[in-house]
């Protein structure tokens, strides 16, 4: 069993472990729409997105969200998550690198939970933001 | 622009099972290593009754019922000028393999903004409240669309 991560342990400031993830290439694009269920043309088919006035596909934004679900869980357990929210602040291509990171800003007492609050960031290689975010997690006491 | 009178209004119910096989593909897609979305002896090692949904997976049922384009349809929004602004999930229990969800959207707020740049832009939030074969809360998922005009 991974190691258990505890309220007391974590404090204001402490950063989440990085996640990089990529180069991204096209085909995850389509292993995404086929898991998601969202086929907006957008995100597989360069022709269509050129129509629109794109370079090419870009990556749903639901993609990038799932990678910073993944920093999440790889550090704090999914049990113990109780908000995750993001917002969508650029698009990503083929071909970037996404580095997620995020901190701990807040930590509270709520009722009987011991709640840490963390603002996350998904970013590429130029330092781009693809998206900003926050979650809490109830963390277990060891006492 | 976005149809006001809709304000409040809720939505036909999405109904859907999930699959282990659908957790793992979702994992697989993001690219998530993290066994507990796909082995199920590792889950239950780690605490878990089976693979949980890895964080987003509320997207899976929402997409795959074709919820929001029932939505966008009803509100009149022109979907070439939608943009997919924030998304938020509370989770007040994990789901599992096994679950049967029900997800009722509702449309909860239509509010009008300008950007920087002068453009206006209706401001829609649609909620989607999920419960379990038991009548329990699950997870309630938020998302901002934004119509640009």
């Amino acid at each position: 069993m991974s190691q258990e991560i505890y309220y007391e342990d974590i404090n204001v400031g402490d950063e989440m472990p990085k996640l990089v993830k990529g180069p991204l290439q096209k085909l995850q694009h389509v292993m995404y729409a086929g898991a998601s269920g969202d086929f907006n043309p957008l995100h597989t088919d360069d022709d269509f997105a050129k129509a629109v006035g794109l370079d090419g596909v870009i990556a749903h934004g639901m993609l990038i969200m799932g990678f910073v679900g993944q920093a999440i869980t790889q550090w704090i357990p999914r049990k113990y998550l109780k908000r995750f929210g993001v917002r969508f602040a650029g698009m990503t291509k083929p071909g970037n690198t996404i580095t997620v990171k995020g901190n701990v800003v807040e930590k509270r007492v709520d009722g009987n939970e011991n709640i840490i609050k963390c603002e996350v960031l998904a970013q590429d290689e130029n330092g781009d933001v693809k998206v900003t975010g926050h979650f809490e997690a109830a963390l277990p006491l060891k006492s | 622009m976005a149809d006001r009178s809709k304000q409040g209004k809720e939505y036909p119910p999405i109904t859907w099972e999930v699959e282990r096989g659908k957790i793992r593909e979702l994992a697989k897609a993001i690219g998530d290593p993290n066994p507990i979305y796909l082995d199920k002896d590792t889950a239950i090692e780690e605490g878990y009754k089976d693979t949980p949904a890895p964080p987003t997976f509320l997207t899976v049922p929402m997409m795959w019922s074709s919820s929001m384009p029932v939505v966008i349809n009803d509100l009149k929004i022109n979907f070439a000028n939608v943009l997919h602004g924030e998304e938020e999930y509370e989770y007040y229990r994990l789901i599992y393999p096994g679950d049967v969800l029900t997800g009722i959207p509702k449309v909860v707020s239509i509010e009008e903004k300008t950007s920087k740049s002068g453009r206006k832009m209706d401001m829609v939030t649609v909620e989607i409240l999920y419960t379990d074969q038991d009548g329990e809360k699950v997870a309630k998922a938020r998302s901002l669309l934004i119509e640009r005009k």
